[in-house]
């Protein structure tokens, strides 16, 4: 069975719909004439704003550099992690990666704002990007190895054994073996830590800086008064901007 | 290791480039200034401001509490200066660095959270009142009228357990600001009367609801309803009969602050006037400085809704920093309100 | 093997000790200690908070957060599975198809939230298009109450179901499925008896990284729900701003957090190999 059957097909479309949606509104409502809920006319006039909202603008400057970091970090960090779990169970890390999932949000930004509180009186640092990348690290670790190992459990282990009796050490097995091999899956769960990190708004807002405004931030606080259709117009902006870098990432994957 | 290093210590540095001029840091409540304001403190004053926005007093108190937030210049509503002021989160005020304090209007001169104007600034007040639309008739006029059952499912209160309380104690003829258990009680009583006919709980967000007349009768407070009135003729405002709660905002200088010179200069620059006129217009607030509102268009001081009458005025009391104590049964009625 | 093991799992060790495990010590802390006069926290030390916690409103609130989170977490299964499988058959299009599963979780969340508020308004699109159908009369309130959140909360946390299924299905052996077939299984007992129990852990990852978010949500149940009902989440997030009773809040988050482990270990230590 290597092509998706009609009724899959069209329940995935269905799908989609759904899923597309809300941006689809969001977008046709991003060239409404005005800020009201009622088609009033076709007009660019909120991109124009958005783009001269600085505000904005540098908030998803920040969003994008804070998820790159802290997606590149969480998935090396996580990949490993669960390659060395999957080799030997280590409950402590196991048990303690759970309960950083367990965590509710809040908690997770309050303890850490506590703790950054507590160590900067000896560093003598602000709260700024360095504190929500590390924020983001923190939580994006455990779906990194939880996407990863689900993937490793359903490897063949014969695979870097055959490796290991062709004279290949543990680094190399893993390296030219197993990681090939599993690359689809890592790359999931990058995807993954990337749409965490970038959509994060309560660890974020708490542990943010004077100069580390997120996109979520300032949406919730431009969007907390009401409809305004420059958040429509950035979104969309986003939306289609990382659309273009997977659909040129595609095109390279697949040459 | 070396590109995850390059691009933290890039972001460290891309944010440390922007230093070059002084730097003022002002976190302000959203909507709460005139767009140009900033942008002339910058050219008189020869600095760079970084303005941010918050949505609640929390909200702020939380970034702030830590002591390090990195901002000078922060809004708290009066009650919120008690709580500061015993974290030791405050700056004294340096009145020389304040020759415009004289246009404050003689009510905010010696208020009851800051006698002495040595920690705070007057800066704007807010009330709440019943913002309805206009198909509703009769109008509503008193809080009571909110408990009527033709606005079942169309009606919203504040998500605010202050405001939200205070409308019943008012309802029962009791100060907002009460501590007596028993009071408190009955006022939930109240609340858990009305709540099967509130459509949510909800702050600004119902603007646009009130003016689609998905809503009809929303417990707002007044420079959101100024706003709904702006966009739309559809909408009343009214201060209910039994009186209604007054939180006046202020400016304050945290004492983390490296610059309180200039946090100085930025609040004096604030109470000019002009400025303050300027403000007070566009964000559509009531303004506690009294030279501003001789400047406004006669509209826009005779405004119902953000500059009522003498005698509705008399009726609105100042909400008060809660105690300890009676913060913990409101949070629990609040709670019970919420989860009923 | 064992040095090179380490290694591996040194920066995870680092993670979690710096950035997890000495937050939640701080939090343990402030658990145990008292509310200060005007918020934060101070000594003495106390158990009074946790005390707090046994009171039949508060056991309501967890119940009705269980429930809620529980049939969002079934839906998201039962609506990610097919588009994995989907995705996984797509042959070459399958990054794309990928991808546009995530492309709409690169908007905010919050403007997600607020487009389908403005959908599910009384006169938003979906009650104008009902209207306009002929098949109801007055518009139906669909916001502000507990299917609104579930929608909220399945539309926002479906990719986390996707994505581990995804990357299981796509390299499931086929000589499996293949040797079904042959055995004389019609697809559909393929699908139930060979392909979802080999998607086992899969699932458990999915129903995890679906299920404790949203127990712990508070934005979806404050936006959609229209503050009228309290989950955990919200009480959690009400005691560390409006209360500004930080013991108590931390106690609440500790029991949480311990009950759902425990629900964890129950649930995965039931076969030897477990989620993580």
């Amino acid at each position: 069975m290597n092509r998706p059957g009609r009724t899959l097909s069209i329940y995935a479309i269905a799908v989609y719909l759904f899923l597309h949606l809300p941006l689809l509104i969001l977008a046709t409502f991003s060239f409404n004439a005005t800020r009201l809920s009622v088609w009033q006319g076709f007009s660019l006039h909120w991109y124009s704003a958005a783009f001269q909202s600085s505000e904005l603008v540098e908030a998803a400057w920040n969003s994008l550099l804070i998820a790159i970091a802290a997606t590149l970090v969480s998935t090396f960090i996580g990949t490993l992690c669960a390659y060395g779990l999957w080799k030997r169970a280590s409950t402590w890390l196991s048990d303690s990666l759970y309960l950083s999932l367990v965590t509710p949000e809040i908690v997770t930004g309050i303890s850490l704002l506590a703790f950054y509180q507590w160590i900067f009186r000896f560093l003598r640092l602000p709260l700024g990007m360095h504190t929500v990348i590390l924020a983001h690290i923190s939580f994006s670790v455990a779906y990194v190895v939880i996407v990863v190992m689900a993937r490793l459990r359903t490897l063949d282990a014969q695979l870097e054994e055959a490796a290991l009796d062709l004279g290949a050490n543990e680094w190399q097995a893993f390296r030219h073996v197993t990681l090939p091999v599993i690359f689809p899956a890592v790359a999931a769960a990058a995807l993954l830590a990337f749409t965490v990190s970038f959509d994060d708004y309560v660890i974020t807002s708490l542990v943010a800086g004077v100069d580390s405004e997120t996109l979520p931030m300032a949406i919730y606080a431009i969007a907390r008064r009401g409809v305004n259709p420059e958040v429509n117009a950035i979104s969309a902006i986003i939306v289609v901007g990382l659309g273009v870098l997977i659909l040129v990432s595609e095109r390279l994957r697949a040459s | 290791m070396n590109r995850r290093n390059f691009l933290l210590s890039s972001a460290g540095t891309l944010t440390a480039c922007r230093a070059r001029r002084p730097r003022l840091n002002v976190f302000n409540w959203s909507d709460y200034i005139a767009p140009d304001t900033v942008p002339k403190f910058e050219a008189e004053f020869g600095v760079e401001v970084r303005y941010g926005t918050y949505e609640s007093n929390e909200e702020m108190l939380a970034r702030v509490l830590s002591g390090n937030s990195g901002w000078d210049v922060v809004f708290p509503t009066d009650y919120i200066v008690a709580p500061m002021l015993a974290n030791a989160l405050l700056a004294r005020l340096d009145h020389a660095l304040l020759p415009n304090l004289i246009h404050v209007e003689a009510r905010f001169q010696q208020p009851e959270w800051d006698p002495t104007l040595t920690w705070s600034v007057p800066y704007m007040v807010v009330a709440a009142g019943i913002a309805y639309n206009r198909t509703l008739s009769p109008a509503p006029r008193s809080w009571s009228d909110l408990w009527d059952n033709r606005l079942r499912g169309r009606l919203t209160m504040l998500d605010d357990p202050f405001d939200t309380l205070g409308v019943c104690l008012k309802k029962l003829g009791l100060s907002i600001n009460t501590s007596v258990p028993g009071e408190l009680r009955r006022a939930e009583a109240e609340a858990l009367r009305q709540k099967s006919l509130v459509r949510a709980y909800l702050n600004a967000e119902v603007r646009d609801q009130l003016v689609s007349g998905d809503v009809l009768a929303a417990h707002m407070w007044n420079t959101t309803a100024q706003q709904a009135i702006d966009s739309s003729p559809n909408v009343g405002f009214v201060y209910p009969t039994e009186g209604y709660a007054v939180y006046p905002d202020c400016a304050v200088v945290l004492r983390e602050s490296k610059r309180p010179d200039l946090a100085h200069r930025f609040l004096d620059f604030l109470l000019r006037p002009e400025i303050a006129a300027a403000n007070a217009l566009a964000a559509r607030t009531t303004t506690t400085n009294g030279g501003a509102r001789t400047l406004f268009p006669p509209l826009f001081r005779d405004n119902p809704t953000l500059y009522p009458a003498a005698d509705v005025l008399a009726r609105g009391e100042w909400a008060r920093t809660v105690e300890p104590a009676a913060q913990r049964i409101r949070d629990r009625i609040w709670t019970e309100i919420k989860s009923a | 093997m064992k040095r090179l093991r380490a290694w591996f799992l040194a920066p995870t060790w680092v993670t979690m000790l710096a950035l997890f495990a000495a937050p939640l010590l701080i939090i343990c802390a402030y658990s145990l200690e008292t509310r200060g006069v005007y918020g934060g926290v101070s000594l003495p030390w106390t158990i009074e908070s946790y005390q707090r916690l046994a009171d039949p409103i508060y056991l309501a609130i967890l119940w009705r957060s269980f429930w809620i989170a529980g049939i969002s977490t079934v839906l998201c299964l039962l609506l990610g599975f097919p588009l994995a499988l989907f995705i996984s058959r797509s042959g070459r299009r399958k990054h794309l198809y990928l991808s546009l599963v995530i492309l709409p979780f690169w908007t905010s969340f919050l403007v997600r939230t607020y487009a389908w508020m403005f959908l599910l308004r009384d006169t938003g699109l979906i009650n104008a298009a009902l209207q306009a159908l002929g098949l109801i009369h007055d518009p139906i309130p669909l916001l502000y109450n507990d299917g609104a959140v579930i929608l909220g909360l399945v539309y926002g946390y479906l990719p986390f179901t996707v994505l581990p299924l995804y990357a299981t299905l796509e390299r499931l052996d086929s000589s499996l499925i293949e040797a079904a077939a042959d055995l004389g299984a019609r697809p559909l007992t393929v699908l139930g008896r060979v392909i979802v129990p080999l998607c086992a852990p899969a699932i458990r990852a999915g129903a995890i990284l679906v299920f404790i978010p949203c127990l712990g949500t508070y934005l979806t149940s404050d936006l959609l729900g229209g503050g009228k009902s309290v989950m955990i989440g919200n009480l959690i997030q009400n005691q560390f701003t409006t209360a500004r009773d930080w013991p108590f809040g931390s106690a609440i988050s500790l029991t949480l957090m311990a009950m759902v482990l425990a629900l964890l270990i129950a649930f995965v230590r039931r076969d030897r190999e477990g989620l993580l």
